[in-house]
């Protein structure tokens, strides 16, 4: 693990120090363990993804909140390497290759308070076997209007580095080979670095029109440059397979409006939300949510929810890049193919009661306990490997969390 | 669109007609960016008095309120969709201090 050894640990630890003092000084901070299982499965395919993360906080005099979290991403499954090279469909996917990697990231930031306004600054760094990001993010927050108005702005810029195969005879992306493994990333000669980067631009706008009623409208723009396929996938090409070769430029937007009303004989809200996005892959896609939390007691709450979700093509996508090419670029990334999905969800969230005192188990301001879990059901309209569909469509995702301020 | 690279230099009149849907959609923009901006001015006018703000004050009003498994999840779902973006953006809620 390349963190325990790194200055950046270093830099991390002084930062939780920093955090427990400040905690410590005026008894005032949060831990957040929070950890998430990802599973689909089908057909000989599969991914399972396992995010645990650790997020402490800590304020001083109300004027400066120091932050620091990890974060993994345990990663397992296996996954088809050459999309639809010959004789491919359910011997492809029987065949698919297994896949195993550990995502390490280390983040910390710091919050400047005022009475109506914030500021926000962090940091992360991540790192895998063969990949490398850093992230810088700045935001800002105000209130306005008897703090029945609040704005949001944000910006992110990432810079992330992906191995791939050297291949300095390769001047056509066509010939371009994939990676066959992580083995010899960012050290040995027969590897290179990819580069993307990234600016997100992100602001939004949150309304109390109402004692019931609040909306939020939020904006968000993306551009990337650089490599933004995986370097592992290839696609077959009608006399060779080439590792995949998306633009290497994409601006995105997206805009979303979400309100709530809270149901007053029910004691419970109404979350509704909605979604628009495109982006210069020509990617249209609509997000619509809907969701009821109803308050059991006073420290359980239960939410149920549908979430629907609908996507076109990229333009450079093709479900057989031999008989239909689309120019120099090709994929065999199924998210970027015409897909909707479902999601049906629970959540669980038990806030422990405090004790006469105030206190929870007597040394907690509060204590909270969630559980969620989605089933998430996909369905590729127009992606086959070969002839075959995708088997794995229906995906399980569960949240565990536990949430302590002192 | 994915823009690539054309063999021949364009016309005089696809250059006008290029600056003229540029200028269209700057001006579509502009007028969008001034009614939000308008709409979020008249937000002004509207006031609940913090004695009203009981239920929005309540967690299942707050945008945002989802925390480190919110993020989970938005990461999962970006990486299993080709979009992103717009989530809710906590800390906006209700303001109700």
């Amino acid at each position: 693990m390349q963190l325990r050894s790194s200055p950046r640990a270093s830099t991390l630890l002084l930062i939780v120090a920093a955090i427990s003092l400040a905690a410590g000084a005026r008894a005032d901070g949060g831990i957040d363990l929070t950890g998430t299982l990802y599973h689909d499965s089908g057909g000989g395919l599969k991914m399972t993804v396992i995010t645990p993360g650790l997020n402490i906080d800590g304020t001083i005099a109300d004027a400066l909140t120091l932050r620091a979290g990890y974060e993994a991403d345990i990663v397992s499954g296996a996954s088809v390497a050459v999309v639809d090279a010959p004789g491919s469909g359910v011997d492809a996917i029987t065949g698919a290759t297994t896949l195993n990697d550990i995502r390490h990231t280390a983040s910390a930031g710091f919050t400047l308070h005022s009475e109506f306004a914030e500021l926000t600054a962090g940091y992360a760094y991540g790192t895998e076997s063969d990949y490398h990001s850093h992230g810088f993010s700045l935001s800002a927050h105000s209130e306005l209007f008897e703090r029945n108005t609040a704005f949001d702005i944000s910006y992110a810029r990432g810079f992330d580095r992906a191995c791939a195969l050297n291949q300095p005879r390769a001047q056509e992306s066509v010939n371009r080979q994939r990676l066959p493994s992580s083995t010899g990333c960012f050290s040995a000669d027969d590897r290179t670095t990819l580069h993307l980067d990234l600016s997100t631009y992100q602001g939004s706008w949150t309304q109390a029109w109402a004692p019931l009623f609040t909306t939020q409208l939020t904006l968000t723009a993306q551009i990337l440059h650089g490599y933004q396929g995986s370097p592992y996938r290839a696609v077959w090409l009608g006399r060779s397979a080439a590792m995949e070769n998306p633009p290497e430029d994409r601006a995105r937007y997206a805009a979303g409006l979400g309100a709530r009303l809270w149901l007053e004989p029910l004691h419970g809200a109404l979350q509704l939300s909605g979604r628009v996005y495109r982006d210069t892959w020509d990617i249209k896609s609509i997000t619509a949510e809907g969701a009821y939390e109803q308050s059991l007691s006073g420290s359980v709450r239960l939410r149920g929810r549908v979430r629907f979700y609908d996507q076109n093509a990229a333009i450079f996508f093709s479900d057989d890049y031999v008989r239909l090419p689309r120019g120099e670029y090709f994929t065999g990334d199924r998210e970027l193919s015409s897909m909707r999905s479902m999601t049906y969800g629970l959540r669980l969230i038990y806030d422990v009661p405090p004790d006469d005192e105030g206190d929870v188990l007597g040394i907690f301001d509060g204590l909270r306990l969630v559980l969620k879990a989605d089933l998430i059901r996909f369905d590729f309209r127009s992606f086959h490997y070969g002839r075959a569909d995708i088997p794995n469509t229906d995906a399980l995702m569960i949240t565990l969390g536990l949430t302590s301020r002192f | 669109m994915v823009d690539s690279p054309s063999s021949s230099e364009p016309s005089v009149s696809q250059r006008d007609g290029a600056v003229h849907v540029r200028r269209l959609r700057l001006g579509r923009l502009a007028a969008t960016c001034l009614a939000m901006l308008l709409l979020a001015l008249s937000a002004g006018c509207v006031t609940v008095r913090p004695s009203d703000k009981e239920f929005l004050s309540d967690p299942s009003m707050t945008f945002g309120d989802e925390g480190a498994a919110g993020a989970h999840e938005q990461h999962v779902m970006s990486n299993r969709e080709g979009s992103m973006g717009a989530g809710s953006v906590s800390g906006g809620g209700c303001g109700c201090n």
